[in-house]
């Protein structure tokens, strides 16, 4: 019996390992994200009246809006998969790129917000920013800091879906195969979970 | 009862040296996803980047023979203890046994035929060579290196004009490459064991790399975010560790420390991975308590990660946390403290021989038990208020890092030396070698203890002329260090191409990678193991030959 | 891999629309220290569904899988909760 073991373990591709190494990864980005969480609680315990008072600057309905299309993006990834997982290749590819379109455009959005905020020259060491209290000052430097890494999170998110819808269409990911976009899958749904926690902590400090 | 028609490939019996697969020369080695190749050019860097932290040291010791200026300027010495530590930090001893043994050795002693990830593998190493290469780019480029100390302390780390960005960026770098590497060896250990090779049969070896990976996978991107923001800091003025923004530079402290402080971890348990396996083969007796090892192993990991509070006891922590930390740190001696009994039990009434990797060892047990009990008097409060910040701090880390893992790393040269390259060196040369670098050691850092207990603060360029016997001395113990260390590479150098050709298993050890040839074949077995015993039973395995 | 039906996938999506809704709306009211609590609790509810469903964490078997989110909770918990015995306390135990 042990024999047969042996046999299998050279001979099968391994997608449970391929699995964990994965999750592995995603672990270590939960906690790359996690220090900004706890860099963002000490200061928010320090300041605040001035968290809340930058917080009511924000754009609520947008970041709201924004946290719909990034869930929405998480079902259409998921549902990719399961297109594949049952061989309704051409279904899994619609939703592939409409998850990639989802990102896209929360992408979007995000570079609206940032620009508003901009011409209003509040960025990281404007004059304008530098005059205000302290806690606002941190308030701002911990919301691009943690926005603009989640965006590229997001950025690499759609690069990596595009590789995905390629082999998809050369038939190098399929139903036989599709760890890959499983991996991939979990890697999105990384960034929106991201963006769950993100979403109340700068948008709806009361 | 199985069907190996379709699957029996023909595995190549040649050595893994001669079996260079698509490519040819220099390409099949840094384009390899063999584990063993991946292993021994992080083994060429690895003691590259050694020789030249040790070339620092030595000029360091050197200004300090004497107060006052003696061959350079002050912040050129700033500059060398900063890059002292960053090079032997992040490039030497962090990644030195995982990368070189953990790699060449996990996949074999676990009966794989390589890691879980080759290709993240070879990813690794490139981070690696590119994260140095940007630290060495911090040294020759703009205004030279960093002179803020390897641990880049906020506010100065965001004024000073010097090369801060680029070596913050390096060593962000070289972080993704320990993460990688231990996503790639959990998994392998998770997945890729023989059959019959449970958790209980792992060599302690494979638990000790284990534990590692964790504290790389979960701590080392909390440095990874501290060093991007520190870059941010400087070039976009995000205002997150700048007091005159806001910011707290205590905080930069505990998000620094909650990896370093680990770090240590990663730099030492692996090490005791190595004089647990070591250990019993050179006493001809299994290992006494196993499992407590293995779990010791992981209990550091854990309980390593609570402590880092007890670096930043005078910086304006509150009591509560001080009182905290000191108390975890006290407690966290305590699976250390285990390993050694251990260790010691494992000797009592063996068969002792006496070889050079022994030796090493038993230098190990001593000088880290001597690190450990330094460790425990400054992690006391009292003793810290006077202990910070003076000598007895980098005597105790060296004691540790160098004494223990240091010393490791040696006994796991000298262990697997004969697997590795088919060849022996010279076992009475490298004694010799062993008892230099141990007298010189001791009188080097012994007199750093003392020096630091009357009041020399560290990082110092200059010193009241009381000081100068102990520095004295130092220096000197120094140089007999480094003697021994040439004559302990010039010796394993000698061995690689001069040495007599070893046997598959000249130390007689029952874990799997005696089992097969010296140097391994490509694909290490023939046939994957099927493991029916633990890898310290000696009696079992002499029996079934 | 059990192949997962769509309409699990759109339930979860429904249930993830909800819980938005409610953090929205508890926003607006003042409940004063418990806000952050209640927006974290939500949060943690919806990455809950996540990882679970859209991850598939919940039809996973091994152990390992099993242990790795709750271990890098475990790890964050405890980062977070030293640094404040630090933060929370620089005046003194009161």
């Amino acid at each position: 019996m042990d024999e047969v073991k042996a046999f299998v373990l050279e001979e099968t591709r391994d997608k449970t390992g391929a699995k964990l190494g994965m999750w592995l990864f995603i672990l270590s980005e939960l906690l790359l994200f996690g220090g900004m969480f706890i860099l963002y609680s000490a200061y928010r315990y320090k300041n605040p009246v001035d968290f809340h008072h930058a917080s009511r600057e924000l754009e609520v309905l947008l970041g709201t809006f924004n946290t719909i299309i990034l869930l929405t993006s998480s079902l259409s990834m998921a549902a990719s998969i399961s297109a594949l997982q049952r061989g309704q290749r051409r279904l899994s590819m619609v939703l592939l790129m409409a998850t990639m379109a989802l990102g896209l455009l929360f992408l979007v959005n995000k570079g609206l917000e940032w620009g508003t905020k901009i011409e209003h020259g509040i960025y990281p060491n404007s004059p304008i920013l530098l005059a205000r209290a302290k806690g606002e000052i941190l308030f701002y430097g911990l919301y691009y800091v943690m926005t603009g890494l989640h965006g590229l999170h997001v950025l690499v998110g759609i690069c990596i879906l595009c590789g995905m819808l390629i082999f998809i269409a050369k038939d190098r990911i399929n139903q036989m195969r599709f760890v890959p976009l499983e991996n991939a899958g979990l890697y999105w749904h990384l960034v929106d979970i991201i963006w769950i926690f993100l979403y109340p902590l700068f948008y709806l400090i009361t | 009862m199985t069907s190996t028609g379709a699957a029996e490939s023909i595995r190549p019996r040649i050595s893994f040296y001669e079996d260079h697969g698509r490519y040819r020369g220099i390409l099949s080695w840094i384009l390899s996803l063999d584990h063993k190749r991946i292993g021994l050019l992080y083994f060429i860097f690895v003691i590259g980047f050694f020789f030249s932290g040790v070339v620092l040291g030595f000029f360091m010791r050197l200004e300090m023979i004497a107060p006052g200026g003696t061959i350079m300027k002050p912040r050129t010495y700033n500059s060398l203890f900063t890059l002292h530590g960053i090079i032997m930090i992040f490039l030497v001893v962090i990644p030195a046994i995982p990368t070189i043994f953990g790699n060449f050795f996990l996949p074999i002693q676990i009966g794989a035929r390589d890691v879980a990830f080759p290709r993240i593998n070879l990813l690794s190493w490139w981070l690696y060579i590119s994260g140095a290469t940007i630290v060495a780019l911090s040294v020759f480029t703009g205004e030279g290196p960093p002179d803020t100390g390897w641990t880049f302390y906020a506010p100065y780390s965001l004024r000073t004009t010097v090369n801060v960005p680029l070596a913050v960026s390096g060593v962000f770098i070289l972080g993704m490459s320990s993460i990688l590497t231990g996503i790639n060896l959990v998994t392998t250990t998770h997945r890729l064991r023989a059959p019959g090779m449970t958790w209980k049969r792992l060599p302690l070896f494979v638990w000790a790399i284990y534990a590692t990976s964790w504290v790389q996978i979960l701590a080392t991107p909390v440095i990874g975010i501290t060093m991007v923001l520190v870059f941010l800091e400087r070039f976009f003025g995000v205002g997150v560790f700048d007091p005159t923004k806001g910011g707290d530079p205590i905080l930069y402290q505990h998000m620094f420390w909650i990896y370093s402080h680990p770090a240590t971890y990663i730099m030492i348990l692996p090490a005791m991975g190595i004089v647990s396996d070591v250990v019993p083969v050179f006493a001809r007796k299994k290992i006494f308590g196993y499992m407590a090892i293995a779990l010791s192993g992981m209990a550091i990991a854990a309980v390593g990660s609570l402590v880092w509070g007890h670096h930043m006891f005078v910086s304006g922590q509150s009591d509560f946390a001080n009182l905290l930390f000191s108390l975890l740190t006290f407690l966290v001696a305590v699976p250390s403290a285990i390993k050694v009994f251990n260790w010691v039990a494992t000797l009592h009434k063996g068969s002792i021989v006496l070889e050079p990797p022994l030796l090493f060892c038993l230098s190990f047990i001593f000088l880290f038990s001597i690190g450990g009990l330094t460790g425990l008097i400054q992690g006391a409060l009292a003793p810290n208020m006077h202990l910070h910040d003076t000598y007895w701090i980098p005597a105790h880390f060296h004691y540790i890092i160098f004494g223990g893992m240091g010393f490791g790393l040696f006994a796991a040269f000298h262990y697997w030396f004969p697997k590795m390259f088919g060849r022996m060196y010279n076992r009475k040369t490298a004694k010799i070698a062993w008892i230099i670098m141990f007298v010189g050691f001791n009188i080097f850092y012994f007199s750093m203890l003392l020096l630091g207990w009357e009041g020399m603060p560290r990082r110092y360029y200059d010193y009241l002329p009381q000081f100068r016997p102990l520095h004295l001395t130092a220096t000197f113990g120094s140089w007999i260090l480094i003697a021994g260390l040439i004559v302990m590479f010039a010796n394993l150098f000698r061995g690689l191409f001069k040495g007599e050709k070893a046997e598959d298993n000249p130390w007689d050890a029952a874990t799997l990678e005696w089992q097969i040839p010296s140097p391994p074949p490509t694909e290490n077995f023939e046939k994957i193991p099927v493991i029916q015993h633990g890898p310290y039973d000696f009696k079992e395995f002499s029996r079934n030959g | 891999m059990k192949t997962v039906k769509y309409r699990t996938y759109i339930l979860v999506w429904v249930g993830l629309v909800i819980l938005t809704g409610m953090t929205f709306s508890f926003a607006g009211m003042d409940l004063g220290g418990w806000t952050v609590l209640i927006a974290l609790a939500i949060a943690g509810t919806k990455s809950g569904l996540v990882l679970n469903y859209f991850m598939h964490l919940r039809s996973e078997r091994l152990l390992i899988f099993r242990v790795i989110i709750p271990l890098v909770m475990a790890v964050f918990l405890v980062f977070i909760l030293l640094t404040f015995a630090d933060l929370a306390f620089r005046g003194g135990v009161k």
